[in-house]
């Protein structure tokens, strides 16, 4: 009952009307960001960012505008997938699998309408479930010392990108580069200067933001010179989306399962939305067996991912809200924004802040609505958006980062930093190693450090408190379970052609 | 153990992986070597020195691990798309060097019919566009958000 009053007031933040007009902003440039091919969730969420900070938002606000687009990227990765068989972002890959073959039939009106219903499902299924648990993960974090948060992050570090990436040395490997990078400035505890050899603006470390703009998006620009693909999309008629919406409910058992399993993947660390629809995809082909005629527009192919995927980019924002761990690419950008408005999201959150983590459950709650509503009138708007040519798309995106970016400190230095970024995030990619546990290491490196510090000055210098508790062994146990589960799932994954 | 066959597309893979192996290697070796300069004058339990420490041993390790057993790459691109990549980071470089000179409008002016050139524009089309494009960021961020942006010089513009 306690959650409900909370809940109740989170609702009064979101809905005056400048938190309002934000989610609908939010709402529909996110759709529009995932809608586009390449530009994923977690580059539009870092493309915003500098803008958000310009608008001179509060806190509050300007998490409620980014976690609109999150949620909105999510729905709009869909488009592309089915309109172009392009997904607009990773998450939205298994969406091709059925989604494109419907709307070769005709049927792709059909496909948009049911897969905007089962993102609802999922995604609102992700926020009840985000406003139940998250209170009680709080409860239980409420207790952990320093020692036990370090266990919480080596718990990060061990089990991110390593479930969906396939390389396990990879993703260590790229983590352990972000550490170290994000070590570079000034050591606050004692005030030594690390790895900026003389450079005066580094040391206030390396800009998250311009670091994150740059891995993603000038890497992904990068990327785009290098092939060259034309969007040239299915122009038949889509057809309307209302008889999807009413598909849907022959869909239920589809849907409810697709939400339950992404939910489940999105809450644990390393996994994200990605795995959520992978998953939900996979085990409800396993589930129908022959009963479906999944790959040749099986509805209920569009259904499973779509309510996986936006569940799990629910269900990751649990760990990042309640632990100040991110569960996801995006949500570690989400956290990047909050430590760079000197908001450390943790359990103490809840109790020094509730307007602003209600604020924000509500707005999930808001925006999922308005993103049904929106979707209706609006996909036919979005998908003719997909066929803007990309001579005018990538400048525009490019610019864009690079008006942003140089905003935020007036400095053509962290411009450097986000070139840099770009090329090192264009290797790691032709490298196949992930992005995001650099970013990671580079944005949690300092509190995994400061806690590491704390931890054994309390003990005064005894490395043994590090697993001196209950709390933090049971969590390093947890880290080797879940990352034995990711070497089953990397064998199931090759027994699976549509991983590939 | 299977021994690779060398087939061009594993052997390029091959090459990728053991590169960064390697540059990742001397990267921990020199960051481990570089901490001894992280010197406070009191005592802490952890000095500044060893958390960086701390992360180049897994670094070199896994490094190391790489070099001997690379994965997977992707193709790396050829030399017309190299070029073109080489093209937008000096564009881009450019740009962010020339900004502040310039001042926002004509950087921003040049710098876009650039980029859209690059991106396969017609002429026609990139300095329409480019132009329009310059005009909105400047009003959306010198009005709409106001954000100063850098001025022509004795302009005020």
């Amino acid at each position: 009952m306690e959650i409900l009053g909370f809940l109740l007031h989170g609702f009064a933040v979101a809905l005056e009307p400048q938190n309002l007009l934000l989610a609908l902003i939010g709402c529909a440039v996110g759709t529009l960001i995932g809608a586009l091919p390449g530009l994923g969730p977690v580059n539009g969420v870092a493309l915003l960012i500098p803008l958000a900070f310009n608008f001179g938002l509060s806190p509050t606000a300007a998490l409620i505008l980014l976690v609109s687009v999150y949620y909105g990227t999510m729905y709009g990765g869909r488009i592309s997938s089915i309109v172009l068989n392009i997904p607009g972002d990773e998450p939205a890959m298994m969406t091709t699998l059925d989604g494109y073959p419907m709307a070769l039939k005709g049927r792709g009106g059909e496909a948009l309408g049911l897969s905007a219903v089962a993102s609802f499902v999922g995604a609102t299924v992700a926020t009840i479930g985000l406003t139940l648990f998250a209170p009680l993960l709080v409860g239980f974090a409420i207790r952990f010392g320093p020692a036990e948060y370090f266990a919480l992050f080596m718990l990060a570090f061990a089990t991110i990108g390593g479930v969906t990436s396939g390389s396990f040395t990879k993703s260590l490997l790229a983590a352990c580069l972000g550490l170290l990078l994000g070590t570079v400035g000034l050591d606050p505890a004692s005030g030594v200067s690390r790895y900026t050899f003389g450079w005066y603006e580094l040391y206030d470390g390396i800009d998250f933001i311009a670091a994150l703009v740059g891995l993603f998006a000038i890497s992904e620009c990068l990327l785009f010179l290098e092939d060259r693909h034309q969007t040239t999309g299915a122009s038949r008629e889509l057809g309307s989306a209302i008889p999807g919406m009413r598909r849907a409910g022959a869909c239920k058992a589809t849907i409810a399962r697709g939400s339950l399993i992404g939910f489940i993947a999105g809450v644990l660390p390393g996994a994200g939305a990605s795995l959520g629809s992978f998953l939900s995809y996979t085990l409800e082909k396993r589930w129908l067996g022959r009963q479906g005629d999944f790959g040749n527009g099986d509805p209920r192919g569009v259904a499973a991912p779509e309510a996986g995927n936006n569940a799990a980019a629910g269900g990751a924002l649990i760990p990042m809200l309640s632990l100040g761990i991110p569960g996801s690419g995006t949500t570690a950008i989400l956290l990047a924004l909050l430590l760079s408005m000197n908001i450390t999201p943790g359990p103490l959150l809840f109790d020094q802040q509730p307007d602003m983590v209600w604020g924000l459950v509500a707005a999930l709650f808001i925006g999922n609505v308005m993103l049904l509503v929106l979707n209706v009138p609006l996909v036919g708007l979005f998908a003719r958006v997909l066929r803007a040519p990309s001579w005018l798309l990538m400048p525009v995106v490019i610019l864009v980062a690079f008006v942003g970016v140089y905003s935020l400190n007036n400095s053509p230095f962290d411009l450097y930093v986000m070139l840099a970024f770009g090329v090192l995030g264009y290797g790691l990619r032709k490298l196949h190693m992930p992005a995001v546990p650099v970013v990671l290491g580079l944005l949690l490196g300092g509190e995994m450090e400061f806690n590491l510090r704390r931890a054994l000055a309390i003990s005064g210098g005894d490395w043994s408190i590090l697993v001196g508790s209950g709390i933090s062994v049971g969590i390093y146990a947890f880290a080797a379970t879940l990352m034995v589960a990711g070497l089953v799932y990397a064998w199931w994954i090759r027994r699976t052609p549509e991983a590939g | 153990m299977t021994v690779d066959v060398p087939s061009p597309a594993s052997h390029a893979s091959a090459l990728g992986d053991r590169l960064a192996g390697a540059v990742l290697l001397l990267l921990a070796i020199a960051a481990w070597w570089h901490a001894r300069t992280f010197v406070t004058g009191f005592h802490q339990a952890v000095g500044p020195d060893v958390f960086p420490r701390l992360v180049c041993v897994p670094l070199g390790l896994l490094a190391l691990y790489l070099l001997v057993r690379p994965g997977i790459n992707e193709r790396w691109p050829g030399r017309a798309a190299l070029l073109r990549q080489a093209g937008l980071l000096v564009l881009l470089g450019g740009y962010a060097a020339f900004l502040e000179p310039w001042g926002f409008l004509p950087a921003t002016l040049v710098g876009s019919v650039l980029l859209m050139r690059l991106f396969d524009a017609a002429w026609r089309q990139a300095l329409v566009s480019g132009a329009s494009l310059t005009v909105i960021l400047y009003l959306l961020f010198e009005f709409a958000l106001g954000i100063p942006l850098p001025d022509i010089p004795g302009l005020g513009l």
